[in-house]
């Protein structure tokens, strides 16, 4: 094997997390007195984790060669599910299984069924459907925001072990589950098998629209466990939480080194990816970039990142 | 120099004309992988120059060495008696050198027209405008497309809609229209039915005629028969042979391709009993359209391999595909070993022991991002019970048993079951396919173009292992488009035509005339 092919090999293990270190490089250099210290890396992880989340979900569709637009919405609605559950008097951890966990597993099969039986694009019906949950956000709320949960549910979501906090603890270990499950299981492969070419994949006997249901269920149920842990930080469930998120899973997922042809891509890196994004938004509050300029920065290194992954991927 | 100076004299003792092209010890690494080891090439004007060799010997790569595409590691190139130790592709353009290769690079979106003048469309100005001459490109266009017999061809269509035949034509016209002198044909006849074949070998004849020199790449022996005039061999990267084709039998060339004798016929050797309950009985399967696939019913015996012969669009594998729950049925029923086993769906197919070496190994076969280990490996997961199947873990132990297994079985020619299916020649991701059914011990099979593209070695190979699975009882259905193929291997063949079974012949005494006349008879 030559030199090239290896450095090719390498690079799709490590290259996000170069890309990671390059970066925190760099804001170590723009601010060595506040951007290093031990309470801002945790910090760092804190904000990431509801990336994470998302883009733990967003991974799937687009590992078949999809897209989830709507989990930001999803995020909103099963947020509001939840507090509304928990503000009618039901115990949070029930209403964070119904809302968080029921809602996100419904709202993605709506997704999944969608595609199946319509047979158009990801695309379209995410776009469409990113519309509708939100507007059923705003109709179930009233467009105002829920507020009054149990401060047993705020402290536990929003609590530390050790000097972790929660939402860190939870985001990577459901990475790990999820890295598990692409690489030790049947139906993770085969999800890669139906990412790398569908027809073959039905061929060969997968239940292509089977595996489409589970990965929109899969993004669906991700992005509503990062909605209870984002009304758990807010302690309010807002109707207009996630608006953009999309964006930032999206992003994340891509600078993890995952193909957008579908059928490669590694949760590691997707995790690294979102810590990406979190480390940007961190690194640019502390040195006070105003919120629009923060939004310029970030798009541009969005770019500059996936340019330079397929760079040395074409190096190969 | 002088001491390679042509010899102008053959072997029949006619004086041969200069050649355009003659590549000296060629030799070509890629990662210091040795892919061509000192290859001659002369191609000379006004005749048919046939380049053989298994997949993966070295052809293509010699092609773009000619092309300018690739730089040759080591060797000589001359072009008309001058030396050059680089070709460019613009060198090569110039030299009149023009490629067309298998995989047309015709833009289907864009008319006739437009495909033949693309990049230098003609311009006249209208008021100081410039605007493109549609009027000189039509003159142009329809006096080469005569040449080429096909005066009446509908020069504003978008090529996407004609046939694959027509598409070549306008692909070869785009060559000749740029004074070519040496035209290479990669495997052109892969995807013509037998008609189209013989109208484009008589088109390469007339350009031989007007002093063309015809570089063909071909796999088919009896066609290169036909057509051409000298060959060269290549295996593993050397020169093997070359001389007239003339003087040489088919084994003669097959064992230059292969190194040995390839056996040509694989009939069943224990007679078939044919009054014993069949091992696969199909009735009355009929597309959920009734149109492709109307009300066929066939049975096929223990030890017995069934052919679909028929022309292409004839509806042969929308059957396959029907009885393998991939395309929806109106009606029909599947019964293996007295057991009804009517799949809904590819799921429930390959459960019930079906397999399905579709005719598409790029588009319908292989996972295009896994290893020839993950691509074997697939199937397994779902012909497994549904806890384990798609719900337990990958077993990465056992899985590499059996790839392994399946690459010693097949000889599947690899750097190892984790290289990537994509870097294999054709014929061996023919193979990772084949191996990739055979892993589930399927008890019907079938296999759709099963060859396609593939030398004879491999060829040769995957009839053998289809002869053996019919001898092991299983049921074996094989649809191509090769005649001598269909001989050569089944022992009953089907003739398809707008649908429907029109007659069962019998392999041993059919013919390729008995087939096509049945095939382009007229049916209701």
């Amino acid at each position: 094997m030559s030199q090239r092919l290896k450095l090719g090999k390498l690079w799709d293990i490590y290259g996000t997390l170069c890309i990671l270190l390059v970066i925190v490089v760099l804001f170590s250099a723009l601010s060595p007195t506040y951007f290093t210290r031990p309470e801002n890396i945790v910090q760092i992880f804190l904000q990431s984790s509801i990336t994470i989340m998302i883009a733990l979900g967003e991974f799937f569709p687009i590992l078949i060669a999809g897209i989830d637009l709507s989990v930001g919405s999803v995020l909103a609605l099963t947020g509001m599910i939840t507090a509304q559950l928990m503000v009618a008097g039901f115990d949070p951890t029930l209403a964070v299984l119904i809302g968080g966990v029921g809602g996100g597993l419904a709202l993605g099969a709506v997704n999944g069924l969608l595609v199946n039986f319509t047979g158009l694009h990801p695309f379209i019906i995410t776009l469409g459907t990113n519309a509708i949950f939100r507007g059923v956000t705003m109709i179930i709320s009233g467009a105002s925001p829920v507020f009054g949960f149990s401060y047993d549910f705020v402290n536990t979501v929003t609590g530390f072990v050790g000097f972790v906090p929660v939402p860190v603890i939870f985001a990577l270990s459901f990475a790990a589950v999820l890295w598990f499950f692409t690489a030790k299981t049947r139906l993770g492969r085969n999800i890669y098998a139906v990412g790398g070419n569908k027809e073959s994949a039905f061929y060969s006997g997968i239940d292509v629209k089977l595996h489409t249901l589970i990965v929109f269920m899969i993004s669906g149920l991700c992005a509503g466990l990062a909605g209870v842990l984002s009304i758990a930080r807010l302690g309010a469930a807002e109707p207009a939480a996630g608006t953009g998120f999309e964006t930032y899973a999206i992003a994340a997922v891509i600078i993890g080194g995952t193909s957008f042809f579908g059928g490669k891509g590694r949760i590691p890196s997707v995790v690294i990816g979102g810590l990406i994004i979190g480390t940007i938004n961190n690194g640019l509050n502390i040195l006070r970039v105003p919120t629009f300029y923060q939004l310029v920065v970030m798009g541009g290194l969005i770019i500059s990142a996936v340019a330079l992954d397929r760079l040395i991927a074409r190096m190969r | 120099m002088s001491n390679l100076a042509p010899n102008t004299a053959g072997p029949t003792g006619i004086e041969e004309a200069a050649p355009i092209v003659r590549m000296i010890g060629i030799e070509k690494h890629f990662n210091n992988v040795a892919v061509l080891k000192g290859v001659n090439l002369d191609i000379r004007p006004g005749e048919v120059h046939v380049l053989l060799g298994e997949n993966g010997a070295g052809k293509s790569t010699l092609m773009k060495i000619l092309t300018g595409i690739h730089e040759p590691t080591g060797g000589e190139i001359m072009l008309d008696g001058v030396s050059q130790s680089l070709v460019t592709p613009r060198e090569a353009s110039e030299a009149g050198i023009s490629i067309i290769y298998q995989e047309l690079s015709v833009i289907n979106e864009l008319s006739a027209l437009e495909n033949l003048f693309v990049g230098r469309l003609p311009v006249k100005r209208r008021l100081g405008v410039p605007v493109v001459d549609w009027k000189l490109m039509e003159d142009e266009a329809r006096s080469i497309i005569g040449r080429l017999g096909l005066g009446n061809l509908d020069l504003h269509k978008p090529v996407g809609e004609m046939p694959i035949a027509h598409r070549q034509i306008i692909e070869i016209a785009k060559s000749l229209m740029k004074n070519v002198r040496v035209l290479v044909m990669d495997e052109p006849t892969s995807s013509l039915t037998s008609v189209e074949t013989e109208r484009l070998f008589a088109l390469v004849r007339q350009l031989k005629a007007e002093g063309t020199a015809i570089l063909f790449i071909s796999h088919k022996l009896d066609e290169v028969r036909e057509i051409g005039d000298t060959f060269s061999v290549l295996k593993d990267g050397v020169s093997t042979g070359h001389g007239h084709i003339s003087e040489y039998t088919n084994d003669d060339l097959v064992r230059m391709m292969v190194g040995r004798v390839v056996k040509q016929r694989f009939l069943a050797e224990e007679p078939i009993d044919r009054t014993a309950v069949p091992v696969l009985k199909v009735e009355n399967v009929t597309s959920a359209d009734r149109k492709r696939v109307r009300d066929v019913s066939f049975e096929v015996h223990h030890g017995e391999v069934l052919g679909f012969a028929g022309l292409v669009g004839s509806g042969r594998t929308d059957l396959m595909n029907c009885l393998f729950g991939a395309e929806p049925r109106a009606a029909g029923k599947i019964v293996l070993n007295g057991k009804d086993i009517t799949p809904k769906n590819p799921v429930d197919a390959v459960k019930s022991g079906m397999a399905y070496l579709t005719e598409n190994r790029r588009q319908t076969g292989f996972t295009p991002n896994f290893t020839i280990e993950g691509n074997i490996a697939v199937t397994k997961s779902v012909k497994d019970a549904p806890f384990r199947g798609t719900w337990g873990l990958v077993d990465r132990k056992a899985e590499r048993v059996i790839a392994e297994e399946q690459r010693k079985q097949l000889s599947i020619r690899c750097a190892g079951i984790d290289q990537s299916i994509l870097e294999l020649s054709g014929g061996n991701q023919q193979k990772v396919l084949v191996g990739k059914w055979m892993s589930i011990a399927p008890s019907v099979i079938i296999f759709d173009e099963p060859t396609r593209g593939i030398d004879v070695g491999a060829k040769s190979q995957i009839h053998e292992i289809i002869r053996t699975l019919a001898a092991a009882g299983k049921a074996v259905i094989m649809v191509s488009s090769e005649l001598p193929e269909i001989l050569a291997v089944c022992d009953r063949v089907a003739v398809f035509r707008n649908g429907r079974i029109m007659d069962i012949l019998d392999g041993a005494t059919a013919t390729e005339e008995s087939i096509l006349s049945v095939a382009m008879r007229d049916g209701k």
